[in-house]
């Protein structure tokens, strides 16, 4: 009995222990500390992935806590190895950042006429979806995943609002006269590599060039689409990859 | 004909025994062109060799004499050792190998394994080795320092420095032998240390002395920090020093300031962060210091190498500390004294409208980081940063790599916890006009730059001058490439295969100079063909 009540005493006090609010184990300090760096102060982004949209490694509780303890292999998110209580905490934090974060908008649109602009606007001269189209620029197969709504419409109205660095437009005139113009794919201070419209690769030394031009600007260019055609390409391409499903054209890309 | 084999067979035969390598040669290294027997190569730190086999007229021929990897993954930021024919260096899984100089041979490999409830700061990033008489000294991951047997790589002894489970500090830096003593430093300047320095007696082990560089009650300094701020004021000491035998003194960079980006709960000036500090090698007492960044709160650590030069400055001889600064500046100190000669911005900043006669710089008012963000240039990892400079008395040309950029800092105030970072919030890069990076040469008289050579990418490796009227140095997308000292033209590059961080080191040996640089897992080594 004595023994028992001893026992009972110190889970008591054990718990209450546990129980005390740490005031420094605060979730937004521990976000702010550690994760904003690359992620943002708020959640959305930084050098690092916007953690309030969709997840790649997962969005339960134990998905967030497992990329945060063991790191991504092969990127810049290194693993944190936290005290439980501090991971806990740490993870809470981003779910409610998460769940604070604005309800993705309802669009209207139908998905298959705008699978028909995709195809009458040659699209596919340059992407490509589920493996069919060209490898020239950025493969959309999974891009309603990637990318938001409101991003995608303005990659339509303005794609030199935001370039990938592989996919800058680059032109290298020769001095035999060529000249060649592509996307960036890789560049170091002597060579630079295109991709070009053909789908072809050059890989050229700078030094023997007579000019190297950054455009500064995207390769693609700005489709005036208004009204219901924006609506039915926004309405296909945010359906890709698991994407906010719109209409009754949601679907996965074709198995190759 | 018989003459010639005899002497191969000599050469065979020379036995690779244990270094021994006692200080009066340490003291001498930069006369000992043949070896690299510091990790700045010498004292002075100028990475100048008087080698000149590899020149300017032949290093388009130079090509790889051996490569020997290591299989470890992590950034190599190890400088090697090498000492009468074998290569001593550290891999970033905290082993350290001796390998044969001429065929990049292993001989020996040690594995330190960090203890489970370690949680130090920094990976398990090693930038190397210091050698005195038969023992290589290591800093561990977890803040422990190992001497261990050139012979074998038996751990003699091994101390802790600081402890890293608890507040997180941890080991980079190769250590600084000094006489019969081993300086070394502490990483986690990000995680709200107190920072000091560190000697070791060589022999024991046993601590010899503390420098705090962050001073506590009743120390001069304490002043500069408001409140109780100092008791985590950071100041970390993570890279190599230098040392003046004549002067007895050792010169060591501190860190920034904890919590970085937050400049309201530490009040002050923040003394000794961001500054060099001379101290008396005999006792770790301070003779003089000078702070580059007071209060600062873009994370400008002072820890580039403070290179030790004796210039012609202005009519007379005067032995200078130089040290090319994270916050853009390239400055010029009297070593015997302190005082401040000259500091002179060698990439774009927006910080300061210059410095005073003391140099004491005039802050740009309106620049602290903010919760919805302030640009602030040069960037947060700063203009330059750890990996070495180099100078060569021939060209009287300082070299060094530079990184063009700016920062927009964010600011929100932290709590303290110990064992976790400590620093307030994060920085995002702004896009950069013209290029991000760029090998330059500066005069030292003047910090004006001479020539400078375009890189693509930010650069993370350093360079090395020769008497053969060249500068090696190194770029973020891996390319080794040799310069003309006078000029900067390109003269050879080869593609290493991975991004380069730390720098290239040469030595002779049997008479035929090398140029060895780590990249990715392993160990590269040049030399010009045989005739």
């Amino acid at each position: 009995m004595k023994i028992a009540t001893l026992g009972t005493v110190l889970l008591l006090c054990g718990f209450t222990a546990k129980a005390q609010p740490d005031t420094k184990l605060n979730g937004e300090e521990i976000f702010l500390s550690n994760c904003a760096i690359c992620h943002g102060m708020d959640g959305t982004g930084g050098r690092g992935p916007n953690l309030l949209g969709s997840l790649r490694h997962g969005d339960q509780d134990s998905d967030i806590a497992n990329v945060i303890q063991n790191g991504v292999p092969g990127s810049s998110m290194s693993a944190f190895g936290l005290e439980d209580d501090v991971l806990a905490a740490l993870v809470k934090h981003i779910q409610t950042l998460r769940r604070g974060a604005p309800a993705p908008a309802v669009h209207g649109g139908d998905a298959i006429a705008g699978e028909a602009l995709y195809r009458t606007h040659g699209c596919a001269g340059c992407h490509r979806i589920g493996g069919q189209g060209s490898t020239f620029g950025p493969d959309l197969t999974r891009i309603g995943a990637q990318r938001s709504y409101e991003y995608l419409k303005t990659s339509i109205l303005n794609p030199s609002a935001d370039v990938p660095p592989e996919y800058e437009t680059v032109v290298v005139e020769t001095r035999d006269g060529k000249r060649f113009r592509g996307v960036r794919v890789n560049e170091d201070s002597f060579s630079v590599q295109l991709r070009l419209p053909d789908e072809s690769f050059v890989s050229l030394d700078k030094a023997a060039a007579a000019k190297v031009i950054y455009e500064k600007s995207s390769f693609m260019p700005a489709y005036r689409l208004e009204g219901r055609d924006l609506e039915n390409l926004l309405a296909c391409l945010s359906s890709l990859g698991g994407g906010a499903a719109q209409g009754e054209a949601a679907r996965q890309p074709k198995p190759r | 004909m018989r003459h010639k084999a005899f002497i191969t067979a000599l050469l065979c035969l020379v036995p690779l025994r244990g270094a021994d390598v006692p200080f009066s040669r340490l003291a001498k290294a930069s006369e000992d062109a043949r070896n690299w027997l510091t990790y700045w190569g010498d004292y002075h730190a100028t990475r100048f060799r008087d080698l000149k086999q590899i020149n300017a007229g032949n290093v388009k021929n130079l090509r790889l004499e051996w490569m020997f990897q290591t299989d470890a993954p992590g950034a190599f930021e190890t400088v090697p050792l090498v000492v009468d024919g074998v290569m001593y260096f550290t891999a970033p899984d905290s082993s350290v190998y001796a390998i044969d100089a001429r065929f990049g041979r292993k001989l020996w490999r040690y594995q330190y394994h960090v203890p489970k409830d370690a949680k130090p700061c920094c990976g398990t990033i090693n930038r190397g080795l210091a050698i005195l008489g038969d023992r290589l000294f290591m800093l561990t991951p977890d803040a422990r320092l190992l001497a261990l047997d050139v012979r074998n790589g038996e751990v003699i002894w091994n101390v802790e420095v600081a402890p890293s489970h608890g507040g997180s500090f941890g080991g980079t830096e190769a250590p600084l032998v000094v006489k019969d003593k081993v300086v070394v430093g502490v990483a986690a300047g990000d995680y709200g240390i107190r920072g000091f320095l560190d000697a070791y007696d060589a022999a024991t082990g046993k601590r010899a002395w503390r420098f705090w560089t962050i001073p506590g009650p009743g120390e001069p300094g304490h002043e500069t920090w408001g409140g109780d701020s100092w008791e985590h004021g950071g100041g970390a000491t993570w890279m190599t020093g230098t040392y003046d035998p004549e002067l007895n003194t050792v010169y060591w960079g501190v860190g920034n300031p904890s919590p970085d980006m937050v400049g309201s709960v530490r009040p002050g000036d923040n003394l000794f962060s961001d500054s060099v500090i001379a101290l008396d090698a005999d006792t770790g007492k301070l003779k003089w210091h000078y702070q580059f960044t007071p209060h600062d709160m873009f994370d400008w650590d002072a820890t580039e190498v403070p290179m030790l030069l004796d210039l012609p400055w202005k009519g007379e001889k005067r032995k200078v500390v130089v040290q090319a600064n994270r916050n853009a500046f390239f400055y010029v100190l009297d070593r015997v004294t302190g005082e401040f000669l000259m500091a002179e911005p060698f990439a774009k900043q927006t910080w300061t409208t210059g410095m005073d006669s003391k140099g004491r710089p005039a802050m740009i008012p309106n620049l602290d980081p903010t919760p919805a963000g302030t640009v602030v240039c040069p960037q947060c990892a700063g203009a330059t940063n750890w990996m070495a400079p180099s100078y060569s008395p021939i060209t009287g040309l300082f070299y060094l790599n530079v990184r063009e950029g700016c920062d927009r800092y964010f600011s929100q105030t932290p709590i303290y916890k110990e064992g976790t970072s400590y620093w307030a919030t994060f920085f995002r890069g702004e896009p950069v006009e013209g290029g991000q990076g760029r090998v330059s040469a500066l005069d030292p008289l003047t910090g004006k730059t001479k020539w400078s050579f375009p890189l693509h990418a930010a650069p993370w490796a350093g360079t090395l001058a020769t008497s053969g009227g060249l500068v090696f140095a190194g770029d973020e997308d891996g390319y080794l490439m040799a310069l003309q000292a006078e000029t900067g033209k390109l003269l050879w590059k080869v593609n290493t295969g991975s991004r380069l961080v730390t720098s290239p080191i040469t030595f002779e040996l049997d008479g035929k100079q090398y140029v060895t640089m780590p990249s990715g897992a392993a160990v590269l080594t040049f030399a010009l063909p045989e005739e």
